[in-house]
């Protein structure tokens, strides 16, 4: 925030004929190092980091400090519980014996009967402060004369207790005027029912050391909520505790076994009622979880999306009232079988084309053996021609090879198809210059691919 | 009775699935971010650490006084002071001031000084000046060898005392095996420093109940950041939450709460931190600008320090004991002296300690009483302030000296230091105060509201405790982060001149230099019977000491050197200085319409690249304004 520092100088008129100086930059910036330490220097990086001017940190720290001041008042000194511990004072509580403290309902002492263990140490020390104001001795005997303290003790004794907190515990855990009956769950409607056991369940919640407790909530509520609220019931950590029904130690008595018996028995009862109170907390859960009409609810929705996905399966997206989980699981499951039929197709074409690849593998297969057999024929009525040379001369080996080795090319070139109808032409044409005249023909057949490849056949 | 009650479930399936998505749920419900403040605030427990060279500091803001009172804890010995020293003596370990005694007996195991030796290599160190246990030559880091006893295996345990087992005629153990085993220990510095630091966490700890939150740690202001960071490191190690390396400086500017005293204290001051601790003496000149530290000029000499006064008092008591008992007797002795001047020493060093502290502390005689100082001898002696003052004036002109050098060295004149602030156990005597408020000027204090040798921890406390609630969501490491080494400060002093005054002086400083950028400062200035406009103008000025010479002499000295006695008086002229602001330059100017007396607000924003915005106002009529900028 910005200080603002009282010059010891006083101002008076500007003389007459001054001028403004002109404006002139001021000296460009030192550098020195600085330490980070104290609140002037944490005020400053907060405006660096925050990217603050000046004029909006000044707002920031004067709304930071207007809401501290709001929250000081607050806890003023009791004016701003107006009515706290005013109740009426019905005459059992304003005679009460002061010896009787254990029986006490130092709530209703105090004037704090209406607000019990959700009263804070607050609103306990403004209506023990007003109650001493009204009640104190000095005041009643100057009023009445009387000397009476006995209600005065009662107070202090009721102040002492709730302002201990352990002692406060102890007396909330016994409070007797909180009722805490069950009514019968059963007869109830389900209105009723989930009404009485928000009841029920703010009050037992009062006990958990782990605060805030889940409310029972309401009919309709969701799934999660129901299984937290269960959840934390079954998980129900309690500070709840007995001490306040011990027996009273006999202090003036120097038995020292008559002592330890009484505290031994008071430890056992103590222990015995904690189990008792668990117990019933959890039969009353039990009992609540039993009839609880959102379970069932919930069952027969799970049930209905169970069954919707069942159906979904069969006819697809025609459902009537589908739930939003059990729509999406049948789609899921339709995709799902969409794609493994798609998968199955795939797999299936494939397969398919690997048997013809096969099939074609076989025929060429039979085809190359079929066109060597052919080539032998072709081959046997060239060799029985001598070689298309004339008769009685003995062919060269030369023209022999080459003959050889053009047929091997020729039947190469042709088709399976040609070189069988190669090898019928040149058997039926028979021996000699006939055969040859089939060769030459078919030679020229092969076309470019042959072209200037057969000088003997040619 | 507080015994929980688990059920297990046993019903219903729809109840049984949902054990599954449990706690997440429930933890989201239950955190409501203004109950988890309040909840961290009362378990807010704040350490703040001075870990000096000699002895180290505690102090702690719990839960019943943490709107901000630190308070310096002593340790379960029942000292404040808690000497850095850790002794192996066998099979046991002293730390603090218990291991004191044992540099005498027992030097070879005793580890004293190991906080500068911090972040160094074992090369860098100085070996010459350490005096206590050995440092090992072939380590990085530098460590120290004891001899210590090893406790014999746990299975002869059982017989502790074999004379006893002997006597009740029971098997009698094998002697040899009960005795602990010699051996010898390496332990690095930084191990020293975090087992040091631990205990301190541990006296914090009983002290508290619970476990400090937060803690920041002093350093000396010449520890470099290696340094820094091997001081945080060993203090993680001894499971200390460090939110801060802090320097020594800086920790008693916070712990005097400089600049946090709102409009009764001056904005823009120049303040000495002179921390004189027990071996050496660090002197910083800083700039305050409204709580924010700039720092002009450090300085330090590890030589002259509490340890100078304990030769002083140790010469002096020798003397006395000479020539009462005509024993010869020379101390400090060197490390040749004989075996009875050496124990001599050591009982009288302990005995000294406690005399210089009581010295201090009253205004009476302190005594001194060691039993058969030597050959039999009783030593009993008293000495007073007065003597121990002259005896000291020696370290006390040594102390001025280094003073007037580091000021000197900024750039400025003692007659310029706003306040003296006094940091560390040695400059609580008064004769030492009384010479340092002599050398500056008559009206600036030398403070030492807060017991000079606490205040260090208790502004590491205070500083712990700032971070510790920061406000708007901040982060400790975001706003440590935020500056650099160094910053943009103002360069020179800005201030006011009126129109038509007369001088070369600027009539009052709005902005002074040295303030870290931006800045903003808001003056309200009287008017008185004007109606009609007023005026203003903006100067850029410098800092400069005027001299006068002044006829009849004060009766305080100022910047005498000569001061050997106190008959010694000169009579003669002596100079009168005053610093004044001389305007340089004209930056600009403001003239606005008023009515009535209501006072005239001016403010003067130096940006962060340096620019200039001025503006002025009448209170309470803040749309008439004259402004510029720059």
């Amino acid at each position: 925030m910005a200080s603002v520092v009282t010059l010891p100088l006083t101002l008076s008129a500007s003389p007459s004929g001054w001028t403004k100086p002109t404006a002139a930059k001021p000296s460009s910036p030192s550098q020195l190092p600085l330490y980070p330490a104290g609140p002037s220097f944490i005020s400053a990086a907060r405006r660096q980091i925050l990217q603050r001017s000046f004029e909006e940190d000044d707002k920031h720290v004067l709304a930071a400090r207007e809401k501290e001041a709001a929250a000081k008042e607050d806890k003023g000194d009791g004016l701003s519980y107006p009515g706290l511990g005013e109740e009426d004072e019905p005459s059992h509580v304003l005679n009460q014996d002061p010896k009787e403290w254990k029986k006490q309902d130092h709530y209703a002492v105090l004037g704090l009967g209406h607000l019990r263990y959700k009263a804070h140490d607050e609103h306990i020390r403004v209506a023990h402060r007003r109650k001493v104001l009204r009640h104190h001795p000095d005041k009643k005997a100057a009023q009445h004369g009387a000397n009476d303290d006995s209600f005065f003790k009662c107070i202090q004794k009721a102040h002492e207790t709730l302002t201990h907190p352990e002692k406060r515990k102890q007396f909330d855990s016994v409070d007797w005027n909180i009722e805490d009956e069950v009514p019968d769950l059963k007869s109830l409607s389900p209105e009723e029912f989930v009404a009485t056991c928000n009841k029920i369940f703010a009050r037992e919640g009062r006990f958990s050391k782990v605060q805030p407790v889940p409310e029972f909530g309401s009919l309709d509520a969701p799934k999660k909520e129901v299984e937290g609220f269960y959840d934390f019931f079954y998980n129900f950590d309690s500070w709840r505790s007995f001490e306040w029904h011990d027996k009273e130690v006999n202090e003036g008595s120097d038995n020292r076994d008559d002592k330890r018996f009484t505290e031994k028995k008071n430890k056992s009862e103590r222990t015995r009622r904690k189990k008792e109170d668990n117990t019933r907390l959890r039969v009353l859960v039990d009992d609540v979880l039993a009839l609880d009409p959102r379970i069932k609810r919930i069952k027969a929705e799970e049930k209905a999306a169970r069954d919707a996905k069942k159906k979904g399966g069969v006819n697809g997206t025609a459902q009537n009232k589908p739930l939003s989980a059990a729509e999406k699981k049948a789609a899921e499951e339709k995709k799902k079988k969409e794609e493994a039929e798609k998968k199955e197709a795939e797999r299936k074409a494939l397969e398919a084309s690997k048997g013809d690849r096969e099939a074609a593998k076989k025929a060429k297969e039979a085809a190359r053996k079929n066109s060597k057999k052919w080539k032998k024929a072709i081959q046997t009525v060239i060799t029985s021609s001598n070689y298309f040379q004339a008769e009685g001369t003995s062919p060269s080996p030369a023209v022999i090879e080459k003959q050889l080795s053009e047929l091997d090319l020729l039947v190469e070139l042709l088709e399976p198809e040609d070189i069988k109808d190669l090898k019928e032409k040149i058997e039926k044409a028979g021996n000699g210059q006939p055969a040859k005249s089939v060769l030459v023909e078919k030679a020229k057949a092969t076309g470019e691919k042959g072209q200037g490849k057969f000088t003997e056949f040619a | 009775m507080d015994s929980q009650c688990l059920f297990t479930v046993t019903r219903t399936s729809a109840v049984i699935e949902l054990r599954r998505l449990k706690t997440k749920e429930r933890e989201s419900t239950t955190t409501n971010p203004d109950r988890e403040k309040q909840s961290r605030r009362s378990k807010m427990t704040i350490l703040g650490i001075n870990f000096g060279q000699s002895y180290a500091s505690i102090a702690v803001i719990d839960k019943a006084s943490w709107i901000g009172h630190p308070q310096c804890i002593a340790n379960e010995e029942g000292e404040r002071q808690i000497a850095c020293a850790i002794s192996y003596v066998g099979e046991q370990v002293y730390i603090g001031n218990g291991a004191k005694p044992h540099l005498v007996k027992n030097g070879k195991n005793t580890i004293m000084g190991f906080r500068n030796l911090l972040g160094h290599t074992y090369d860098e160190v100085d070996h010459t000046t350490i005096l206590t246990a050995p440092l090992l030559a072939d380590s990085q880091t530098p460590a120290y060898t004891v001899d210590i006893l090893v406790p014999p295996a746990p299975a002869s345990k059982s017989a502790s005392n074999p004379r006893s087992a002997a006597a009740s005629g029971a098997a009698t153990p094998n002697p040899a095996a009960l005795e602990p085993i010699p051996s010898t220990k390496t332990i690095t510095v930084p191990e020293v420093t975090s087992l040091f630091l631990s205990t301190l966490l541990n006296s914090a700890t009983d002290f508290l109940g619970t476990k400090p939150s937060a803690c920041v740690i002093s350093a000396p202001t010449w520890f470099t950041p290696a340094q820094h960071d091997a001081l945080r490191k060993a203090a993680e190690d001894a499971g200390i939450a460090v939110l801060q390396v802090l320097d020594e400086a800086a920790a008693a500017l916070v712990g005097y709460r400089v600049g946090d005293a709102g409009e009764n204290e001056k904005r823009d001051k120049k303040v000495v931190v002179l921390d004189m601790g027990e071996t050496s003496l660090a002197i910083s000149v800083i700039q305050v600008s409204e709580g924010q530290y700039t720092v002009l000029n450090k300085g330090r000499d590890d030589k002259l320090g509490g340890r100078e006064f304990d030769n002083l008092l140790l010469k002096h008591f020798s003397k006395e004991f000479t020539k009462k008992t005509k024993v010869a007797l020379d101390l400090p002795c060197g490390p040749d002296a004989s075996a009875a001047d050496k124990r001599a020493d050591a009982k009288l060093v302990l005995a000294v300690e406690h005399t210089k502290r009581s010295l201090s502390a009253s205004s009476g005689a302190a005594t001194c009483a060691v039993e058969s100082l030597k050959d039999g001898y009783d030593l009993s002696s008293s000495i007073n302030r007065l003597r121990f003052d002259g005896l000291a004036s020696g370290v006390y002109r040594q102390v001025g000296n280094k003073l007037t050098e580091v000021v000197k060295e900024a750039g400025l004149d003692l007659a310029e230091i706003d306040e003296i602030l006094l940091a560390g156990a040695s400059t609580l005597f008064t004769g030492l105060q009384q010479h340092l408020s002599l050398l500056v000027s008559p009206t600036t204090p030398v403070t030492s509201t807060i017991d000079p040798s606490e205040v260090i921890a208790i502004g590491c406390a205070l500083q712990a405790l700032h971070l510790e609630t920061l406000e708007d969501g901040l982060k400790v490491d975001d706003v440590l982060a935020s500056i650099k080494e160094k910053v943009d400060v103002t360069s020179q002093p800005i201030g006011l001149v009126l129109p038509g005054q007369q001088g070369d002086e600027l009539a009052a400083v709005i902005v002074d230099s040295g303030a870290p950028l931006p800045v903003r400062r808001r003056v309200a200035i009287p008017v008185q019977g004007v109606n009609g406009k007023v005026a203003l103008e903006l100067w850029e000025g410098k800092h400069e000491v005027k001299i006068e010479k002044v006829e009849r002499p004060p009766l305080e000295k100022t910047d005498d050197d000569e001061e050997d006695d106190e008959e010694d008086e000169e009579e003669e002229d002596e100079e009168v200085k005053t610093p004044i602001t001389k305007k340089v330059k004209a930056l600009g100017g403001v003239e606005v319409e008023v009515k009535g007396d209501k006072k005239l607000i001016l403010e003067v924003i130096v940006q962060r690249n340096g620019g200039l915005n001025v503006k002025a106002w009448q209170e309470g009529n803040e749309a008439a304004s004259d402004s510029f900028e720059i």
